[in-house]
């Protein structure tokens, strides 16, 4: 008797957990989504943006019936914070996975807690979306259940070179001398490299190629030699207070090159274009996403985003935004709650405009990889506005600011 | 060859300016044999001061001179009677107070994170009548706030020379840096000889402040840049000497300016510390240090 209980607790606890299981399946109340991100720490902000996001399309997405493939099963979000720290982020994806039991994981912004909390989801075979974190290797392992949305890493060096391209081909010009300067830091080298394959594989003249450190105090060597070399074009990569230093001793030693690309942050810096003024005149810098993006739809969400947390819509929001509808997309046409459908689901994914389409490009679609194949980066110019200065999206062609165009090459001074 | 000219004389600009900065610091040192760890962050200080001066008046930012100057002489006047002084009498035995550069450390840390507290992170330029202008020789062009840098630098050090060479506090001065006690047992005050000197030190980076404010953003660790090279400098000038500063500085200046030409810029950090390890090898006390420390 004593053996038989022993044995019959589990089976009755198997038979149990099955019915529930199974009646789980059949018609969920919910679908759990769990999203890693950073809600405090020294990301926070882009995290709150995200977590804002989300719940901005979650709300759209029950409010209107929620998904409706599967009887109306509402989406329900957990929230989590990774504080920035991939430990943390690895702990809080097992535990969303085995003790919330998710059906989907999104996060995590920070590249470096998405590479090993995507392994986590990889291993346990439950989907995991990527809004944003550009670490190229996130989806170069050969995973089979992480998407990325958004633009990665070696795709910004790659549509500098295609904008450069294109501009050319739209005003006729063919300017063959490229300079690069960049800080001497990880990111700085990192642009450069991608830099000098483009302009190789492109036949560009890489006439300087100058790293400089990042903690410099005085950049006018450095213009000097800038100023010498008459190159044509010019690629920067800084951080604040030097973008500030590189532009204002550009001007100031009249370096006049035909257009000047910059690869965002020191250049996408609020106090960057404050410091510089018009000395940023016509500069030519790389996001994400930009506000005034020629979309359908961008200004309704964003008064709708504004109206509810004050602020404008970001890159950050957007792509969580976007990657909200996305899921909400594939768990219609999985029609089921079992990992291996949705993953099938997300990998034929093919969702034009509609309530992905403030996005800077027409659709999202996965390669292979896991990776959104047409993600892109926008390019915006500089221009003086008043007493401000002002970034007016002008690639790719298809979102640029209706009216404006852009001026390429920039008038000597 | 022009660009070799143009990098030559905007090195010795540039250089003179570096110097200026490094002038406080050897001060301070050669009176107090105290290594000042908050160089930089006083130097951030007059920086500020001499930002919102120009931002709120608009005047010129030379006028700035008039205000900063005295501030940053009081400043330093009362943060070594309040705060550093204390720490010399309670080390009084001891010759080269090291507790008293841990509290230089302190007071380093302190002034930038209040910084960041008040100001917050952001660069700001100020939009002076001088920023931005320059002058044109034969397709060399010429930053006029480093020229007129370069100026302030030479009045400065002749002032200090002549303040320390024949005036009635420069002979105080000297004895109390030569030998403390002796000049204590010839009837000079010690403490009031040390406020003064900070107080002195101090106004210098408010000299420098007025000059770097017409040519770089002000920011809370925007000390950290000059730091280090200070400190570079003033060894390499002869740790205590003002000429050797100014010598230093435009040594510096143009390694980093001129070196560019011929090198990546990360390379001439290198080549900057290289010749300083170079002079401290042949002549250990710097270009005008004594042989001898007294």
């Amino acid at each position: 008797m004593k053996g038989l209980g022993k044995l019959l607790v589990p089976v009755l606890a198997l038979a149990i957990t099955s019915v529930f299981a199974g009646g789980v399946q059949a018609a969920p109340a919910t679908i759990k989504i769990g999203n890693i991100i950073p809600l405090s720490g020294p990301s926070a902000s882009v995290g709150i943006q995200g977590k804002q996001a989300r719940e901005l399309a979650v709300e759209a997405i029950n409010n209107s019936g929620g998904i409706k493939s599967l009887g109306g099963a509402k989406l329900e979000m957990f929230y989590t914070d990774s504080k920035s720290d991939p430990t943390t982020g690895v702990t809080e994806a097992e535990r969303m996975i085995n003790t919330e039991k998710v059906n989907l994981l999104t996060g995590c912004w920070n590249s470096a807690v998405t590479y090993p909390a995507t392994q986590v989801a990889e291993r346990y075979g439950v989907p995991f979306v990527v809004p944003v974190s550009v670490r190229d290797t996130i989806t170069e392992r050969g995973f089979k259940n992480v998407f990325r949305l958004a633009a990665k890493d070696s795709w910004w060096t790659r549509d500098q070179f295609q904008f450069l391209k294109d501009m050319q081909k739209e005003f006729g010009t063919n300017f063959k001398k490229v300079a690069f300067v960049y800080e001497n830091g990880d990111w700085g080298t990192g642009f450069a490299a991608g830099w000098r394959k483009l302009a190789e594989a492109a036949g560009y003249d890489i006439v300087l190629d100058e790293p400089y450190p990042s903690t410099v105090s005085d950049l006018t060597p450095v213009v000097i030699k800038l100023k010498r070399a008459k190159p044509d074009v010019v690629f920067l990569t800084s951080n604040a207070a030097d973008a500030i230093l590189l532009t204002n001793t550009m001007a100031e030693l009249k370096v006049n090159p035909k257009a000047i690309i910059t690869s965002g942050g020191g250049h996408a810096d609020p106090s960057f274009m404050k410091a510089v003024g018009k000395n940023a005149e016509y500069l030519f810098d790389i996001v994400e996403w930009e506000a005034d993006l020629n979309r359908p739809g961008l200004k309704e969400t964003n008064a709708k985003y504004k109206q509810k947390y004050g602020t404008n819509l970001t890159g950050e929001a957007v792509d969580a935004y976007a990657a909200t509808w996305l899921i909400k997309d594939a768990l219609e046409r999985a029609a089921s709650t079992d990992p291996a459908k949705i993953r099938t689901a997300l990998a034929s994914t093919k969702m034009c405009g509609g309530d992905v389409g403030l996005l800077a490009y027409d659709c999202i679609e996965f390669d292979q990889s896991g990776q959104n194949k047409n993600a892109n980066l926008v390019i915006v110019q500089l221009r003086q506005n008043g007493n401000g200065m002002d970034r007016i999206t002008v690639w790719p062609k298809s979102v640029r600011r209706a009216g404006y165009t852009p001026v390429f090459p920039q008038p000597a001074q | 060859m022009e660009s070799f000219f143009e990098s030559l004389i905007s090195g010795i600009l540039t250089g003179s300016v570096y110097g200026l900065t490094a002038v406080g610091l050897t001060l301070i040192f050669g009176v107090m044999k105290v290594i000042n760890f908050a160089h930089g962050s006083i130097l951030m200080v007059g920086m500020f001061a001499a930002y919102w001066f120009v931002t709120l008046t608009g005047l010129n930012p030379y006028l700035a001179l008039l205000v900063v100057v005295p501030l940053l002489y009081v400043f330093g006047y009362y943060l070594q009677s309040l705060v550093i002084q204390p720490i010399f009498v309670a080390e009084k035995d001891v010759r080269e107070p090291i507790t008293v550069i841990i509290v230089t450390t302190g007071i380093w840390y302190m002034l930038d994170n209040l910084a960041l507290l008040v100001f917050g992170a952001e660069y700001r330029n100020a939009h002076t009548a001088i920023t931005g202008k320059i002058f044109e020789i034969s397709d060399m062009y010429f930053q006029w706030p480093k020229v007129i840098g370069a100026g302030i630098t030479i009045l400065c050090g002749l002032y200090l020379y002549w303040l320390l060479k024949h005036s009635r506090l420069g002979k105080a001065i000297r004895a109390t840096s030569l030998d403390r006690e002796a000049a204590m047992l010839m009837g000079i005050k010690q403490t009031k000889i040390y406020n003064i000197v900070f107080g002195l030190g101090c106004a210098c980076c408010g000299v420098a402040a007025c000059v770097l404010v017409t040519l770089y953003s002000v920011y809370p660790t925007v000390g950290v840049a000059f730091d280090i090279k200070s400190f570079v400098i003033v060894v390499l000038g002869g740790l205590g000497s003002i000429p050797g500063a100014i010598l230093g500085g435009v040594i510096i200046g143009i390694i980093e300016t001129v070196g560019a030409q011929f090198m990546a810029a990360t390379w001439t950090e290198l080549l900057m510390y290289a010749v300083f390890l170079f002079v401290l090898i042949v002549k250990p006390s710097g270009l005008f240090g004594h042989k001898l420390d007294f």
